[in-house]
């Protein structure tokens, strides 16, 4: 092995990308008043949990993609954010978070594969060392199967996946030629009901996919903001 | 061990959301499953047969159900399970329970997939609540750190790398009525042969306590081939985990560093405590030497331990060895040569898919830092 040190590339650098999917509908108040109330101070408390699990982030981005139902009113069925960086964009992350309001939502089964299509694809940071890229569920509630309500909208998503299996291949597996997600990078955090498509399509289907089980139609209630960034900061 | 001798066995699935009182391959939930120390896992504590278990479940590779996608994304996905278990029961056969001195492994004692998930169990272990090694007695300390190398003698001596070895992987126990502390190694799902890592993208360890030549691996330096990353790699972080419990803090190094191996990477030397012995404080140097061929074996490292003030930490400096830390003999190893059979263990051929990384960042505590967080159960 060579010990020229002048090869040596420097301290990893490690990327970590989040993008929650929120479930704005009428029942969420619990969990969207957690997240609205601790959106200024997401940044630093990730940080103190990282600082005490000996981690430290060299880069921190995160989305916020809200959902509701396209068969009650696509209009309003999802409301996004790009990546902001945090702490720099913290402004424009409190400002999105607290102009949502719980409402909505129709029949019980919800929009939640929409939102969760659009997460896989969103644009993941590519560069750094090592990079985290972590998609986080909130929701109470069964979803729609994909394609099947509101795709006539005009606000529908038009370039995700129209079936489950075809969103199965994009959230990929190990040697898949079809995911559009970092294998090593990637990781589901699901807080929604022991309902389909979360329990068995995908909480135990999909890899590198992490389910706690949620209360249906209680609205996350039964979760501390603490125990969320704590579970997000062990993803890490 | 149930499950490795054969095929995995299969068992009944639960679904995605593990929760207390669900029965998974005949276990009991006990407690609610965390990814706490995790890794690529989630874990719980869990009951058959009156006994108490650790259940670790695995959160890749998942089995591919009945009609779940396509021909050949079931092909694929079946392959890498394949190789999984392999590799599992490889490492399961040399690490038998019932060889001498394996009585401070934690080894699996059964291994299954319920549906499309992997799950391997092992005993459960009640530590001390030890956060503090280096309050201990000198002689305590001794006796802690001599359990440790003696498990990893045991690892070394079959030519296994544990390749993790950090505070989070020893559980700390005191048996009641027992006069010390003894060190229980866990973890060895990223084990492997000597020389013979998985690829670059793939091979697990923690970047706090991962050796230098682990570190250039991971990071694509081309000068580090997987031959590089031998038995020298656990050395390393003993040395770093023997100052830790010494001392309760790793050697120092320059903030501008993410981690030890980047400083000696840097060849900027980490600085051992002062108060240490000057033996101790050569081991110490030479175990997390640049030059893995510098470093002690495992019985170097026993041996030194023999040694009454090994572990004292004394109330004034001690004078620095005598000789560059670079100099510091130990008879070290011939790592040159041939390397193990990797046919059954090694990367995966030139032209293979991308694989996965198993890199756990940890970019933590420093000179003062507190001992890395160990499980909770």
């Amino acid at each position: 092995m060579s010990t020229e040190i002048e090869k040596y590339q420097g301290n990893l650098r490690y990327a970590v990308d989040i993008v929650m999917c929120i479930d704005a509908t009428g029942s969420m108040h619990p969990v969207l008043d957690l997240v609205k109330n601790s959106s200024l101070q997401f940044h630093q408390r990730l940080n103190e949990v990282m600082g005490r699990k000996s981690k430290e982030i060299s880069q921190l981005r995160l989305k916020v993609i809200a959902f509701r139902d396209f068969g009650d009113d696509p209009s309003d069925a999802i409301e996004q954010t790009e990546f902001l960086r945090l702490p720099q964009q913290v402004a424009e992350f409190e400002r999105f978070v607290t102009g949502l309001e719980a409402g909505g939502g129709g029949d019980i089964p919800e929009s939640g594969l929409e939102a969760l299509a659009l997460a896989i694809n969103s644009p993941w940071e590519k560069g750094l060392d090592r990079r985290r890229h972590v998609i986080v569920m909130f929701t109470d509630a069964p979803a729609h199967p994909l394609g099947t309500v509101g795709v006539a909208a005009q606000t529908y998503p038009r370039n995700i996946p129209r079936t489950m299996d075809d969103l199965f291949e994009q959230w990929g597996y190990a040697r898949s030629q079809t995911a559009v997600m970092e294998q090593s990078a990637k990781r589901l955090v699901l807080f929604a009901p022991e309902e389909e498509p979360w329990k068995e399509s995908i909480g135990e289907e999909w890899d590198l996919t992490l389910h706690f089980p949620s209360r249906a139609g209680e609205g996350l209630e039964e979760f501390e903001m603490d125990e969320i960034i704590e579970t997000i900061a062990n993803s890490l | 061990m149930a499950g490795l001798s054969g095929r995995v066995r299969e068992v009944h699935a639960g679904g995605g959301g593990v929760k207390p009182g669900d029965v998974i391959g005949g276990y009991r939930v006990v407690s609610e499953p965390t990814n706490a120390d995790g890794g690529k896992c989630m874990w719980a504590f869990a009951e058959k047969d009156g006994k108490e278990y650790f259940l670790k479940r695995f959160l890749e590779p998942k089995r591919p159900r009945e009609g779940s996608g396509s021909a050949t994304s079931r092909r694929i996905r079946m392959e890498t399970c394949r190789e999984f278990e392999e590799r599992h029961r490889s490492i399961m056969k040399l690490l038998r329970p019932d060889a001498d001195g394996a009585g401070n492994l934690v080894l699996a004692t059964d291994f299954f997939h319920a549906g499309s998930t992997y799950y391997k169990v092992t005993e459960r272990i009640d530590t001390a609540g030890l956060d503090s090694p280096h309050s201990l007695a000198p002689k305590q300390r001794t006796v802690l750190l001599r359990t440790l190398a003696t498990s990893l003698r045991l690892l070394h001596d079959i030519d296994v790398v544990h390749g993790d070895l950090k505070p989070a992987n020893v559980l700390v126990q005191k048996r009641e009525g027992a006069a010390f502390h003894t060190a229980k190694l866990i973890d060895f799902d990223d084990s492997y042969l000597s020389g013979s890592p998985p690829a670059r993208e793939d091979v697990a360890g923690d970047s706090l306590y991962g050796a230098p030549e682990w570190r250039r691996y991971v990071q694509g330096d081309e000068s580090v081939a997987s031959g590089d990353l031998t038995t020298a790699v656990d050395m390393f972080a003993l040395g770093l985990m023997t100052h830790l419990y010494l001392t309760g803090a790793l050697p120092a190094y320059a903030d501008r560093f993410g981690s030890p191996a980047d400083a000696v990477n840097a060849g900027e030397p980490l600085v051992v405590d002062e108060r240490l012995s000057t033996a101790t404080q050569a081991l110490i140097a030479a175990a997390t030497s640049a030059d893995p061929a510098a470093r002690p074996t495992v019985a170097d490292f026993l041996t030194a331990l023999k040694d009454p003030g090994a572990c004292t930490v004394h109330g004034t400096p001690q004078p620095r060895p005598a000789t560059g830390r670079s100099r510091v003999q130990f008879n070290p190893p011939d790592r040159s040569g041939p390397l193990p059979d990797r046919s059954a263990h090694g990367p995966p051929a030139a032209g293979a898919e991308p694989r996965k990384s198993r890199v756990r960042i940890n970019l933590g505590p420093r000179r003062d830092g507190p001992p890395a967080d160990r499980p909770t159960p």
